[in-house]
C-alpha cells in the first residue's frame, strides 16, 4: 500500500504525458528522475509549509496567552502583528554567533543540526490526505517513534556542550524526561495499532471514518483513555509546559539553550514547534480520525483531497490550541512528580489500556461501543414494540 | 525469490533528512555573512547569573538518570518485541486464532509487569529516595 | 534509489566507526557511534528489512546511545581522571547454591504453567488457514507467534533479568 503523491499523481494524463517526455528527455533514467524531482518539490512545500506553521506557531503561541491574561499580544508588524515572527526570525539571523570558549565546538554545532534533522525526519510520514502522504512507510508508526529520539540526543548534547551547569542540568532532565514518557506514547499508540492491525498510518487512517463516533478515541473506553495517556505523554515529550522542566526559565535561566544565540537557538525553538505540530498531527491521524471527511465528501479527486487536508490540518490546530492553552493554564512540574507521573501512573495506564483493547478485540470482535449501542436500539425496535 | 523490493518510498525520508541538514549549515554559512563578530572576555564565559563561573560544570552524582535511562531501554526493547505482535492480532482473530495471540501477550506483559512492580517496591522508581540518607552531602536534588 | 541510500549508509557506517576509533574525547565518540548506528539503520533499508531498520532507530539511537552518553557523564565525563566517584562498595552476589536452585525450580515451574496454559490454546495452524502476510512486520509476527513463540516468552524473562540486575547494581549504598 503505497500511496504516496508519486502513486496518486500518476493517476493524471498530464503526470503519464509528463513521465513520457522524461523518458525522451533522459532515457533509461527518464521515471526515476522524475519521481525523484516530484518528491523534492513535495518535500520542500511540506517543509517550508511547517516552518511557517512552526513561525506561527510563536505568533499564535503570543496572542492566544495574550487573550488569556487580557492584554493584546503582538500587533505592530503587519496586519494584525501576523509577520512578527518574520521579524523575529529576522532578528535572530542577524545576531552574534557567540560560542563558549570551554564548550565542546564539534558537539555545540551538532545539537541544533541534529534537533532539525530528527523533526524534519518525521514530516515524511505524516498522513495529510490520503493521497499526499509523502512516504507511507510500511512500519510509519515506529519510524517516527525512532526518528523523534534523535530530539532528545540533541537536546542533551546540546546541554552537555554549553559546559554550563544551568545547561547540563537541563540536558540530563530533559533527555531523561523525553526517555522516560516515549513509554506511555508508545504503548498508547501500540493500542491503536493493536485495533487497526497495521503500522502504516495510511491504515490507522484508513481503519477510521469520518464521523465522531467512527474515531477510534470514541471506539472503546480503553482507547478514550489511551488518547489522554498519549497527549499527557506528547506533551512531556516536547518538552511543553507543565512538562518545561529542561528549559524551565524561572529555574535554570534557560536549560539546555542557555548558551545558545542567534540563528542556533532558532533552530532548537523551530524544531520545538514543529515536534509540537507533527505529535498533535499523529494523535489526529490516529485518534481522531486524521483526513477522514466526514460522509466521504468530495470522493478520491482533487476536491477530496482539498478537504481531508484541510480536515488533517483542522484536528491538528485544534490539538495545537489545546497545546498552547494548556501552557498558559497550568504550573510547572516539579522533577519528581514528573517522573512519578510517568512511571507510576501514565506508564500503568498505558499497560491495562493494552490488556484492555486486546481483550475487547478478542470478546468483542472489535465492534465499537456505537456499533452494539446502534444494534441494541436497533433490535429493541424491531423486538419489543408494545 | 519475491519480487524486488523498491527503496523508493524512502527518497521522502532521505531528501528531508539531507534537507534537515542543509538548512542547518545554509542559514549558518549565510549569517556569518551578515552577522556582527565581536568577541569579547565576558561574552565567552558561560552564564552564571553574572558572576563568574566556579569549579566544572557537572561534579554531583546522579544515580537517577541512569537507573530511568536503564528501565527505558527495556520497555523499549520490549514495545519492539509487542509491536510485530500487535499488528497481526486483528488478522489472527478473523481466522479463529485471537486466543493464542492473546495468551502470548498476557504472558508476556505479565512478565515485564511483574518487573515494574518489583521496581517501584523497592524504590527504583522514586527521583528522590526514601531511604536513609548517604553521608554525601553534596548530593543535589536532580 | 538503492544505490544511493547504500552509499550513504555505508559512508556513515564506515566513517563513523573509524572515527570512534581514531578520536581521543569519549563524548565524541559517543557521537559517531551515533552516526555509525545511523548507517546501520540504512544498511538494513536496503536489505529491504525495514521493521528491523526502525527497530535499530528507537532502540540504539534512542535508548543505547542516551544511555552511553549518561554513563560517560556520570563516571565523570571526557575530563576524568584515574579515580571516580561511584561509592558503590557492594559487588553484586554471584549467588550461591540456593539462589541458582531456587532460580531454576522457579525456571521449570514458569516454564510448566506456560506450557499448560498454551497447549490449551495451542493447535497446529493449518497451511492453508494462515492469512497471507504481504508486510515484514506482519511475516515477523507471524513467526513470534507460531513458531517461535517460545523465543518471544523466553525474551521477556531475559527483560525481566536485565531489568532487576540493573536495578540492584544501580541502587547505592543504604547507609549501612
Amino acid at each position: 500500500m503505497n500511496n504516496t503523491i508519486v502513486s496518486y499523481l500518476s493517476q493524471f494524463e498530464s503526470y503519464k504525458g509528463l513521465l513520457e517526455s522524461f523518458s525522451s528527455l533522459f532515457g533509461e533514467a527518464g521515471p526515476g528522475l522524475l519521481t525523484f524531482l516530484v518528491f523534492l518539490i513535495g518535500c520542500i512545500l511540506v517543509v517550508t509549509v511547517m516552518a511557517t506553521i512552526g513561525g506561527l506557531g510563536t505568533y499564535a503561541e503570543r496572542k492566544i496567552s495574550a487573550d488569556m491574561q487580557a492584554r493584546m499580544g503582538p500587533n505592530r508588524v503587519g496586519p494584525y502583528g501576523l509577520l512578527q515572527f518574520l521579524a523575529d526570525g529576522v532578528k535572530m539571523f542577524l545576531k552574534e554567533d557567540i560560542t563558549p570558549n570551554t564548550a565542546d565546538k564539534f558537539i555545540f554545532g551538532l545539537a541544533p543540526l541534529l534537533a532539525l534533522v530528527g523533526v524534519f525526519g518525521t514530516l515524511a510520514v505524516l498522513p495529510f490526505s490520503s493521497g499526499f502522504t509523502l512516504s507511507n512507510l510500511n512500519v510509519g508508526v515506529f519510524y517516527l517513534i525512532g526518528i523523534g529520539s534523535l530530539v532528545g540526543v540533541a537536546i542533551f548534547l546540546g546541554g552537555y556542550a554549553s559546559n554550563s551547569k544551568w545547561s547540563m542540568l537541563g540536558g540530563m532532565r530533559g533527555a531523561s524526561q523525553i526517555i522516560s514518557y516515549e513509554i506511555p506514547v508508545v504503548l498508547s499508540l501500540m493500542a491503536i495499532v493493536l485495533m487497526s492491525g497495521s503500522l502504516n498510518f495510511g491504515g490507522l487512517v484508513g481503519a477510521q471514518g469520518g464521523l465522531p463516533q467512527e474515531w477510534f478515541i470514541f471506539h472503546n473506553p480503553f482507547t478514550f483513555i489511551g488518547f489522554f495517556v498519549f497527549f499527557i505523554g506528547a506533551l512531556a515529550e516536547t518538552n511543553r509546559a507543565p512538562f518545561d522542566l529542561p528549559e524551565a526559565e524561572s529555574e535554570l535561566v534557560s536549560g539546555y539553550h542557555t548558551e545558545y544565540s542567534g540563528m542556533r537557538f532558532a533552530f532548537f525553538a523551530l524544531a520545538e514547534y514543529i515536534e509540537v505540530f507533527v505529535v498533535c498531527g499523529v494523535g489526529a491521524a490516529a485518534f481522531l480520525g486524521g483526513y477522514k471527511v466526514p460522509f466521504n465528501l468530495g470522493g478520491e479527486g482533487i476536491i477530496g483531497q482539498v478537504l481531508q487536508v484541510l480536515v488533517f490540518f483542522g484536528k491538528t490546530l485544534a490539538l495545537y490550541y489545546l497545546v498552547i492553552m494548556i501552557r498558559w493554564t497550568y504550573p510547572r512540574l516539579r522533577v519528581d512528580q514528573l517522573m512519578t507521573l510517568c512511571w507510576k501512573y501514565l506508564t500503568p495506564m498505558a499497560i491495562f489500556n493494552l490488556i484492555g483493547c486486546a481483550l475487547w478485540i478478542y470478546l468483542l470482535d472489535s465492534k465499537s461501543m456505537w456499533d452494539m449501542l446502534a444494534a441494541f436500539v436497533g433490535s429493541m425496535g424491531t423486538g419489543g414494540g408494545h | 525469490m519475491e519480487a524486488t523490493y523498491s527503496l523508493d518510498v524512502y527518497t521522502p525520508v532521505v531528501i528531508l533528512l539531507f534537507l534537515g541538514a542543509i538548512t542547518v549549515v545554509a542559514a549558518l554559512l549565510l549569517g556569518k555573512l551578515v552577522r556582527p563578530h565581536n568577541p569579547s572576555e565576558s561574552k565567552n564565559t558561560p552564564y552564571e547569573c553574572g558572576e563568574q563561573p566556579v569549579g566544572t560544570a557537572w561534579s554531583f552524582f546522579n544515580m537517577r538518570f541512569y537507573v530511568i535511562g536503564l528501565i527505558f531501554i527495556i520497555f523499549d526493547v520490549e514495545s519492539a518485541l509487542m509491536f510485530p505482535v500487535a499488528v497481526i492480532f486483528k488478522k489472527m482473530n478473523e481466522i479463529g486464532r485471537g486466543g493464542l495471540v492473546l495468551v502470548e501477550i498476557m504472558i508476556f506483559l505479565s512478565v515485564l509487569i511483574s518487573g515494574i512492580a518489583y521496581c517501584w517496591r523497592k524504590g527504583d522508581l522514586d527521583w528522590v529516595k526514601s531511604y536513609v540518607p548517604s553521608k554525601d552531602t553534596n548530593n543535589k536534588q536532580g | 534509489m538503492d544505490n544511493v541510500i547504500f552509499i550513504i549508509s555505508t559512508i556513515l557506517t564506515v566513517g563513523g566507526a573509524l572515527c570512534v576509533l581514531l578520536t581521543k574525547n569519549v563524548m565524541h565518540a559517543c557521537v559517531y557511534l551515533l552516526t555509525c548506528l545511523l548507517g546501520v539503520a540504512g544498511l538494513y533499508v536496503t536489505l529491504g528489512a525495514d521493521f528491523v531498520a526502525a527497530t535499530q532507530l528507537a532502540v540504539y539511537v534512542g535508548g543505547v546511545v542516551i544511555l552511553m552518553v549518561f554513563a560517560v557523564m556520570l563516571t565523570g565525563g571526557p575530563n576524568s581522571q584515574s579515580s571516580n566517584k561511584f561509592g558503590i562498595v557492594k559487588i553484586p552476589m554471584m549467588g550461591n547454591a540456593k539462589t541458582y536452585i531456587i532460580g531454576i525450580i522457579s525456571a521449570v515451574i514458569f516454564g510448566l504453567m506456560a506450557y499448560k496454559v498454551l497447549s490449551r490454546v495451542i493447535t497446529s495452524i493449518q497451511a492453508g488457514e494462515a492469512p497471507v502476510f504481504t508486510e515484514t512486520v506482519e511475516k515477523i509476527g507471524f513467526m513470534l507467534v507460531t513458531d517461535h513463540v517460545l523465543a518471544f516468552e523466553i525474551s521477556s524473562v531475559l527483560l525481566l533479568g536485565a531489568l532487576v540486575g540493573a536495578a540492584i547494581i544501580a541502587r547505592p549504598k543504604r547507609g549501612v
